[in-house]
């Protein structure tokens, strides 16, 4: 027997998915945030002995340990990244400073700066230029290379990004200035842009590589420790990392670019989220995760999550590499009602989990979105919440919530309701900000809900974007975890390339195309997958003279690494068809008298691996359950005595007609009026408009 | 075109009928759906458009206004801009019967003298009308063009004396009848443009507000439109409301706010801008009483609705950022505007330049007039440039290129009462996305060699502003650059006793025997190899500089914000050490000397 195993670290519990066979094992374990690498190897003792294994015999019989973590993240969050450096070309010192002018909040001018990763003091400028076709302009001098390094030294930096202008079409520069700073400062950790993200223009670029820079060192150092942890511990392949393009590779091609496994961990639940869609015949999904503090959105298209590069502002900071996009609303759990000059608002201020919502009974105030569901009687006061661990409180809710009402001229259970309203409201437009641009009408969607709060609101959300078929698995409290179970190994990596679609330069292309497939050939080699089972789709980034955006689309779908045979004096002409029916599709024009323009050279792969199978269909006779009681409850449309089911007593093909609120252990599923829900022969949940 | 125009399009206009109520919950739903719309239609139009200042500098803005004309919802794109959408839209609206306004239709409007600012910001509009074919409201997107047609290339002549100069004005003009383009007029208006991507910018205008208007559509159904209405009605109430209640928290009083230009574009000097805010209650009012009103001034002529606009813009910024930014404002504030002065101008006068100059005197002089009641928002939401720094050629085709200049650099980026001035720009502009030379360079004849910022061009003050920026490049084929200098006397002011921010200065021909400082105002051809510098100018400074933490001081001089030299004259804060041995620290014992006999002591009590 052979396993393979995922595991996603978050900040209250570790959580593990075992693919054994056809078979998926959970497990939870709580993390260990002195060294994280301990809970891991604490779960995987446990699942040895589920398996009536030593540590050692059951590490030896693992095919794949695929890991996500949030390492990178909390570095940002906390920042307590490396002490980093800058060098880059003489007269741009303060590129990464100006953020291009990007304000986060244009009303409010007390909006406060973000912290500097490199402070004006550490960011030293050496005298070179290229020009924008790669040619020299001015050669670099290294003896300003040196007195840079040399000041960075000083002032003790430990990691130091190098950003050099056109670095992306000639890195003879940042390879030179690399070696120098090298010489210098032997101890610190480089980071150079084109290596990092080689693509115009170079404030994203830049940025990109100073965030590397700072996350790099932890990164690395935390990977390393693992790695050998499970190398004692037995393990022979490769540890393969979650990245947040959706796929995962080896931990050698993570460090030279460290930056990929930032925000990882939502995208394990994308890519989760992707899989379960395909097997229950929903290739569309937007995929609803609402936690305690936030309500993150994403969307999967054609069955697969869209990794975009660009303008991806995180944690204050802009990360250029593709990133599975996941947008992030301040509406969960905790998020705090409250009155303003008249006004009923939602967030953005949560209760965390300490003291977290008052009915946690942990000393919290501020009435929050658990509390009005509480008052609402959609979660239950009765017995144990978020697996037992404890008990709801209605104590001091009521009274939170007149106070409310009190502002608002309402009572006590008005002003919940409304505060129901007002957050399913900021939902719904943070969804269709999300699908804002991309021609999406979320009503031609399935929503694919999980996290503790997310069922509760599925349905009502689903309802206002015309939505009307709803999932909820039973396994999406570690979805995550499956996530990376499921994500395939995948090198994607774009160049820069400029011409017009009529002038393209074929060889070299042929030269960017096969330097894309050979770094490709090298790390799947190393990573134990050959050449021929690498699945590689040859794209192209094009758009209209002058447009910012870039459109990128496939112009050899399913080709095989390092045939380049579509690269012929038709590919021009094939371009210009592809992107304008993109274009078409997209914006809803095309632009008759103009040649569009390649921007970017791009070759995606992956290797296609094991994944658990996800059962669906309806082939279990339909049941009619029995609930187990009744509670009075507002489902939107006032108090009622509304049927409660044990989640744990319904079997496939039992139908629960709606009103009704299902309770599972670590989570709470409400079917609104006008909806029925439905357990499918997996055993998960499908809710569907009436 | 007249006075009398004017003052119907900044009336108070009625509610919209309706026998609905709405309760406030469901109006705040509302709302956040027509904001949504807006940044849909927006980031459409920042996607598809092919001008580097739409789609690189994210010059665009959605908004909606209803069928009175009144500001319902604005969500996107710079204040500046979006104030001025609904007066434009106001001008239609009366000519709806004239114009056989129906669904499906597209409007373009940019008439300074018929609601508009200047002649380049376009503003592409689209009625929405109920299922019974009721007028609900009108999605507008404003977008800055890079020519309009007129004597000179990018739409800005520094010695225009009419609008004619400057190119073709639309009062308002339907592109699109009843779902189909006009084919005609649609290609009048691109012959009429220098740019060859004007076509595909503005189809893609057209394009964003066809999207949002079924969006809107989508809604009005859904809720009805009697409850629409009743929401948009109680959205302004609300607004309204809130900013009388700021204003009532505010001292009573009258508070001053004088500001100026250098010169006109002529060389006529000191060009003046008086603001008088007077605060009663709960109402505010903004009186432009004073302000200059020289017939012979050119080039200084801000369009009414732009000075309403810039006004506001102000006002905004200095209450809670959470009000909703309506028509609530326009109603709670009243704003009284010279007819004849530059911030009221007789019809004809040209506009381009004067949408930047006195606009941004006139924010500016309201900052000042407010900052002793509001110092913790007092930061001026302006732009000191006299005018964009486009570098403007032409190809073999005779068609024109522009490099529009919104270079990243900073500029004018103030402090606050408790916040050092940062990043690159005030807050107002903070949608905007600055250009990149890596962007630039492979499609414009151009090489960008420095844009660092200047050591010592920050206003200084306890907390000081952003130091300024000088952006030097170089032109490789011919080009012409003007350039049209407002600061040199009469730089961004500090507040409450921060000190006044560095002016902006430009040189041409750097370099070479023609090396020249731009006095006042030019027009220049450029040669090949050409070498030009435009120096931003800083932030300014809140409160006196003394009182500066030392240590932040120090922080400032190991950042090179400025120099230990500065450190002593500025601040009164002695440094000791050696910059190269990272070894710098703050001499205690000599800076409180120091600080004392530049007579801190009679700092202390007021500041505090």
């Amino acid at each position: 027997m052979t396993y393979r195993i995922g595991i996603d670290i978050g900040g209250t519990f570790t959580d593990f998915a075992m693919l054994k066979g056809d078979q998926v094992i959970l497990h939870k374990n709580l993390s260990t945030p002195q060294d994280r690498s301990l809970g891991v190897m604490e779960g995987l003792g446990a699942l040895a002995e589920k398996e009536g294994l030593d540590l050692a015999a059951f590490l030896g019989q693992c095919e794949a340990i695929v890991h996500g973590t949030t390492i990178a993240d909390n570095t940002l969050i906390e920042m307590n990244g490396a002490h980093t450096g800058l060098i880059t070309t003489e007269g741009f010192r303060d590129e990464v400073e100006y953020r291009r002018g990007h304000k986060e909040d244009i009303w409010d001018v007390r909006l406060a700066p973000p912290k500097q990763i490199t402070p004006r003091r550490r960011r030293m400028t050496v005298s070179e230029r290229l020009l924008h076709d790669g040619t020299v302009h001015v050669p670099l001098d290294e003896g300003s290379v040196r007195d840079a390094a040399r000041r960075l030294g000083k002032q003790g930096v430990e990691s130091v990004a190098v950003s050099l202008l056109f670095s992306f079409v000639n890195p003879d520069h940042e390879k030179r200035v690399r070696e120098l700073v090298a010489e210098e400062l032997p101890n610190a950790q480089i980071s150079l842009s084109h290596e990092v993200l080689p693509r115009a223009p170079e404030y994203d670029r830049t940025s990109t590589t100073v965030v590397n820079a700072y996350v790099a060192p932890r990164v690395t150092s935390y990977l390393q420790r693992l790695v050998q942890r499970l190398k004692e511990g037995g393990y022979r392949n490769h540890l393969m990392v979650m990245q947040a393009s959706g796929g995962v590779m080896t931990v050698d091609y993570i460090e030279g670019s460290p930056i990929r496994v930032l925000a990882s961990g939502p995208a394990g639940g994308v890519v989760g989220s992707a899989h379960v869609g395909v097997a229950k015949n929903a290739k569309h999904l937007l995929c609803v995760d609402m936690g305690g503090t936030s309500y993150d959105m994403s969307l999967v298209l054609d069955g697969s999550a869209p990794a975009e590069a660009g303008w991806n502002m995180h944690h204050r900071y802009l990360i250029g590499v593709p990133m599975v996009k996941v947008e992030t609303l301040g509406a969960g759990g905790g998020s705090i009602c409250h009155v303003k000059s008249g006004e009923l608002m939602v967030g953005p201020r949560s209760a965390g989990s300490e003291p977290g919502p008052i009915a946690y009974g942990r000393g919290g105030t501020d009435p929050t979105v658990t509390d009005a569901l509480v008052m609402l009687g959609i979660l239950s006061t009765d017995e144990g919440f978020a697996g037992g661990s404890f008990r709801l409180s209605k104590d001091g809710v009521t009274e939170a919530f007149a106070a409310i009402g009190a502002q608002m001229g309402t009572d006590a259970e008005t002003a919940a309701f409304d505060s129901w309203r007002v957050v399913n409201a900021n939902m719904s437009q943070g969804v269709r900000r999300t699908t804002a641009g991309k021609g999406i009408d979320p009503k031609d969607l399935t929503m694919l809900a999980y996290g503790g709060n997310g069922p509760a609101f599925a349905a009502i959300q689903a309802e206002d974007l015309g939505i009307t078929r709803v999932l909820v698995p039973k396994a999406s409290p570690t979805f995550s975890a499956l996530g990376t179970l499921v994500a395939n190994p995948m090198i994607d990596e774009e160049r820069s390339y400029h011409a017009k679609a009529t002038q393209l330069d074929l060889d070299r292309l042929k030269a960017m195309w096969g330097e894309l497939a050979d770094r490709a050939r090298r790390y799947f080699a190393d990573a134990g997958y050959p050449a021929d089972k690498v699945a590689c789709n040859y794209q192209l980034a094009m758009r209209y003279g002058g447009q910012n955006f870039a459109l990128t689309f496939d112009i050899k779908h399913d080709g095989k690494l390092g045939d380049l045979s579509f690269v012929d004096a038709g590919l021009g002409v094939r371009a210009i068809e592809l992107f304008n029916a993109r274009h078409m599709a997209e914006y809803n024009h095309i632009r008759e008298y103009e040649t569009p323009e390649v921007v970017g050279v791009r070759l995606a792969t992956h290797v296609v691996t094991p994944t658990p199978a996800v059962g669906a269909g309806f082939a279990a006779a339909a049941g009619k359950p029995s609930p187990a009681k009744t509670r009075r409850a507002n489902l939107g449309q006032g108090f009622a005595e509304i049927p409660v089911y044990a989640g744990s007593t319904l079997k496939p093909g039992d139908v629960v007609p709606s009103p009704a609120i299902i309770e599972e252990t670590f989570t709470t599923i409400v079917v609104y009026p006008g909806w029925t829900a439905k357990v499918d022969d997996a055993g998960d949940y499908e809710l569907l408009k009436d | 075109m007249s006075y009398e125009l004017n003052r119907l399009l900044a009336a108070r206009k009625a509610p919209l009928p309706t026998s609905k109520t709405v309760d406030p919950v469901t109006a705040t739903i509302i709302r956040g759906a027509m904001e949504t719309i807006c940044i849909e239609a927006a980031t459409h139009l920042g996607r598809a458009a092919s001008s580097a200042i739409i789609n690189q500098s994210n010059e665009r803005n959605g908004a909606i206004a209803d069928a009175h004309g009144r500001l319902a919802g604005a969500a996107i794109g710079t204040p500046h801009l979006s104030f001025v959408t609904q007066s434009e839209v106001a001008y239609g609206l009366m000519k709806q019967e004239e114009y056989d306004w129906g669904p499906g239709d597209v409007f373009l409007a940019n008439d300074p003298d018929y609601g508009g600012g200047h002649l380049p910001d376009y503003c592409v509009y689209a009625p929405v009308y109920s299922d019974d074919g009721e007028l609900i409201m009108v999605q507008c997107l404003q977008a800055h063009q890079g020519d309009t047609g007129g004597k000179d290339p990018g739409g800005f002549t520094l010695e225009a004396t009419d609008i004619y100069t400057e190119g073709l004005a639309f009062p308002c003009i339907k592109l699109v009848h009843r779902g189909k383009r006009r084919h005609d007029v649609f290609d009048f208006i691109v012959r009429n443009n220098r740019l060859p991507t004007f076509a595909g910018d503005l189809a893609a205008m057209i394009g964003g507000v066809q999207h949002s208007v079924r969006l809107l559509t989508d809604m009005i159904h859904k809720w009805g439109a009697g409850v629409v209405k009743a929401a948009i009605n109680t959205n302004i109430d609300q607004t309204e409301r809130r900013v009388r209640e700021v204003v009532a928290s505010w001292p009573d009083g009258t508070y001053e706010g004088t500001t100026w230009i250098d010169a006109d574009t002529q060389g006529i000097k000191d060009v003046k801008v008086h603001v008088t805010c007077t605060v009663a209650g709960d109402q505010l009012t903004v009186d432009l009483t004073g302000t200059d009103d020289r017939p012979e001034l050119v080039g200084v002529w801000n369009t009414f609705s732009n000075s309403r606009s810039y006004i506001m813009t102000q006002v905004v910024a200095m209450m809670d950022p959470t009000i909703n930014k309506n028509e609530g404002f326009f109603n709670a504030v009243r704003l009284v505007i010279p007819e004849g002065s530059i911030a009221q101008p007789p019809p004809n006068k040209p506009a381009a330049l004067g949408s930047f100059h006195p606009a941004c005197e006139i924010t500016e002089a309201v900052c000042i007039a407010l900052s002793g009641i509001v110092p913790e928002r007092a930061a001026p939401q302006v732009y000191k440039m006299g005018m964009p720094n486009a570098v403007i050629g032409f190809d073999e085709n005779g068609q024109m290129w522009l490099e529009q200049g919104v270079d990243t650099r900073t500029h004018d980026a103030s402090a606050v009462k408790g916040i050092d001035g940062w990043g690159a720009c005030p807050n107002a502009l903070g949608n905007l996305l600055l250009a990149q030379a890596e962007d630039a360079e492979p499609r414009f004849p151009i090489l960008s060699k420095s844009r660092e910022m200047v050591t010592d061009s920050e206003g200084p003050g306890q907390w000081r502003g952003m130091p300024g920026s000088t952006n030097v490049k170089q032109v490789l084929k011919p080009a012409m650059a003007m350039a049209w200098m407002v600061t040199q006397e009469h730089p961004l002011r500090g507040m409450c006793g921060g000190e006044d921010a560095s002016p902006y200065a430009n040189w041409f021909d750097v370099g070479t025997a023609k090396e020249r400082k731009v006095p006042l105002a030019e027009n220049a051809q450029l040669e090949p190899g050409a070498v030009i510098a435009y120096t931003y100018g800083g932030g300014g400074g809140f409160g006196p500089a003394l009182l500066r933490d030392p240590q932040a001081v120090l922080e400032d001089v190991l950042d090179e914000y400025i120099s230990v030299k500065r450190a002593h004259e500025k601040y009164g804060v002695v440094i000791k050490g050696h910059f190269d041995d990272y070894n710098l620290e703050v001499d205690l014992a000599a800076t409180e000397a120091l600080r004392k006999a530049m007579g801190v002591e009679d700092l202390r009590e007021p500041a505090e």
